[in-house]
């Protein structure tokens, strides 16, 4: 038996699964339909952007129906999102909010508890809807939940160990965080030899609060190495709309090209490497003739850029969670907008792609540095030396030393470069460009940046 | 360097105004240990003797900071902690948003400055003329 099956071993014998059968769960994803898989949808998609709203509910029912409305807006892919206690695998607590929740008809858990669900009753839905499935979640550990995902025949995950962990904890260690991902890579590549391969996703939004360009390329090619390295095959790089059109497509740019560059550097050139937008991920208005337009925006942006696939909002996004009907009629509307959108012409901006891929190049070349024997060691050492940094996280290995603000056409620029390796000239680029309006602070600058969609 | 003390108190992520708040006190010239969010009011008084403060600003925007506060004149009677300046603030209350109930509620627990939903930079101006006014 290989080390990893004796891993798996461990992590299903689990007293909230019932009885994990791997060899029933293999010959299900061997015989799969290929409908459910993403990867094949890529494939066979050649210049669609293919639409995913976000969503999921504690009980089946509730799925069930979301599904349904998100199947007859003509929804490309299907999203599941899990609940927060599940992400922090308190399954003990997430099976009380679900009998609550199934009792009441209330919702009791803030998405779909799939470890206590099980994969036997999650895998009648996926089959029944044969669409490709997301996993959405933001789980440090989540060996477990993609054990129950892939069984279930959900064939995307999102996330990894840094684009999950620094948004979002405050102090899982980092180091368990890579290990605890070399798992579920392991086990993504290994399913993926079966059939269609199973496609993986990083979370570029990342905090979602003025990410400078650089950074969000920068993780989105560590976690990318990190998964082609364990052998996955079908991989998704993504970032959420900056607030400004040029750097949108800029970004678009610079990480297709970089991303296709270090895979193939680092021999990983078989790799099918998928580019994913997220409409607006900051502080939406309450006005929602304007978060209409917004989502519009964010639409024809993703085109432009010729996404592999859009993640929307809907215009309720300042108000909650959203109900099924907006969620689908945000869904319809989108579609109805791609498909004006077919033929866009292509732009972009020569000086600042250009510099765009130095400060990438820059800090991944100050990483590959690290004297450390492997990427994850490298990665761990660059987060702990502040070499990379993200703008807003609670996590207390983040150096919170950078500072970014918007210049006066809208996009994210870094003020303060803290321990960033970039080059003078690379800096100067964006610093040159920020204004910091006459009797304004810094802070009064950031807080109205972050706001500026309101 | 004036030292201070800055979290975000109980099981409150709200990380963005923390950021804020750190930067701000940095640009005003004081030298800042930054606990974060979801931390305990033990540990600030932990950091707090540890660090040598004169001052312990706590910020919340979840509106649960009363249960987590509470117990600050008894830690205080505790410690040697005689001329650190307590401060709070943030959205300090779930329902209730009269400043006139919360902030006098604040200084009973043992809070020397309050402040809810008020403007960062008036907050941390008043605390600059207190600080030069007592210390």
């Amino acid at each position: 038996m290989s080390l990893l099956q004796r891993d798996r071993d461990i992590i299903v014998s689990n007293e909230y699964v019932d009885h994990f059968d791997f060899d029933e769960v293999e010959s299900f994803i061997r015989g799969a339909s290929k409908n459910l898989f993403i990867s094949h949808a890529f494939k066979n998609n050649k210049g669609k952007t293919l639409v995913q709203p976000r969503g999921g509910f504690p009980t089946y029912d509730k799925v069930f129906a979301l599904y349904k409305e998100f199947k007859a807006a003509n929804v490309d892919v299907l999203p599941l999102t899990i609940d927060s206690n599940t992400r922090l695998n308190d399954y003990a607590m997430a099976k009380k909010m679900l009998a609550l929740s199934e009792e009441n008809d209330v919702n009791m858990l803030n998405g779909y508890p799939l470890v206590n669900q099980g994969y036997r009753t999650t895998r009648k839905m996926m089959v029944h809807y044969d669409t490709p499935v997301s996993l959405r979640h933001g789980t440090p550990d989540a060996r477990l939940l993609i054990e129950m995902a892939l069984a279930s025949g959900i064939f995307e995950i999102e996330g990894g160990p840094l684009t999950y962990l620094l948004p979002y904890s405050k102090n899982f260690p980092l180091d368990k965080a890579f290990l605890y991902w070399k798992y579920v890579e392991r086990v993504c590549a290994l399913y993926s030899t079966l059939n269609e391969p199973i496609n993986r996703e990083s979370f570029g939004p990342l905090s979602a609060t003025l990410q400078p360009p650089a950074i969000v390329i920068v993780i989105q090619i560590i976690e990318m190495l990190l998964s082609l390295e364990e052998g996955v095959k079908s991989f998704s790089v993504s970032f959420s709309q900056t607030g400004s059109v040029m750097q949108d497509i800029v970004t678009a740019n610079v990480l297709k090209k970089l991303s296709r560059h270090y895979a193939k550097q680092f021999g990983y050139g078989d790799a099918q490497i998928h580019l994913v937008y997220h409409q607006w991920m900051g502080a939406f208005p309450r006005n929602k003739n304007r978060s209409d337009s917004l989502i519009t925006t964010a639409t024809v942006i993703a085109a432009m850029v010729e996404a592999d696939k859009i993640i929307t909002k809907t215009r309720d996004e300042a108000f909650g969670i959203p109900t099924k009907e907006a969620n689908a009629q945000a869904v319809d509307c989108v579609q109805y907008t791609l498909a004006m959108l077919r033929g866009v012409p292509k732009i972009s901006d020569e000086a600042e792609e250009e510099n765009l891929t130095l400060q990438v190049n820059e800090i991944l070349e100050a990483l590959f540095n690290d004297s450390a024997d492997t990427l994850w060691r490298k990665a761990f050492n660059a987060i702990k030396a502040g070499y990379i940094e993200i703008p807003f996280s609670p996590h207390i290995i983040n150096a919170n030393e950078v500072i970014t603000v918007r210049d006066d056409e809208g996009s994210i620029r870094i003020y303060n470069k803290g321990k960033l390796p970039l080059s003078e000239r690379s800096f100067a680029f964006d610093r040159d460009k920020i204004r910091i309006p006459e009797g304004h602070s810094v802070v009064d600058k950031i807080i109205h940046d972050i706001g500026v969609m309101l | 360097m004036m030292k201070v003390v800055t979290g975000v108190v109980g099981n409150d992520i709200h990380v963005v105004a923390n950021r804020l708040i750190d930067i701000s006190l940095q640009e005003r010239g004081f030298e800042v240990f930054n606990l974060g969010v979801n931390t305990y009011l033990e540990e600030f008084i932990d950091a707090v003797i540890e660090t040598d403060a004169k001052v312990l600003l706590i910020s919340s925007l979840n509106g649960e900071a009363e249960g987590w506060c509470r117990d600050l004149s008894l830690l205080k009677s505790q410690y040697e902690l005689e001329g650190v300046v307590f401060m709070i603030g943030g959205n300090l209350s779930v329902g209730e948003d009269n400043p006139d109930v919360i902030i006098p509620k604040f200084k009973r627990y043992g809070f020397d400055l309050v402040f809810h939903q008020s403007d960062l930079g008036i907050g941390l101006d008043t605390l600059e003329a207190y600080l030069k006014e007592h210390v």
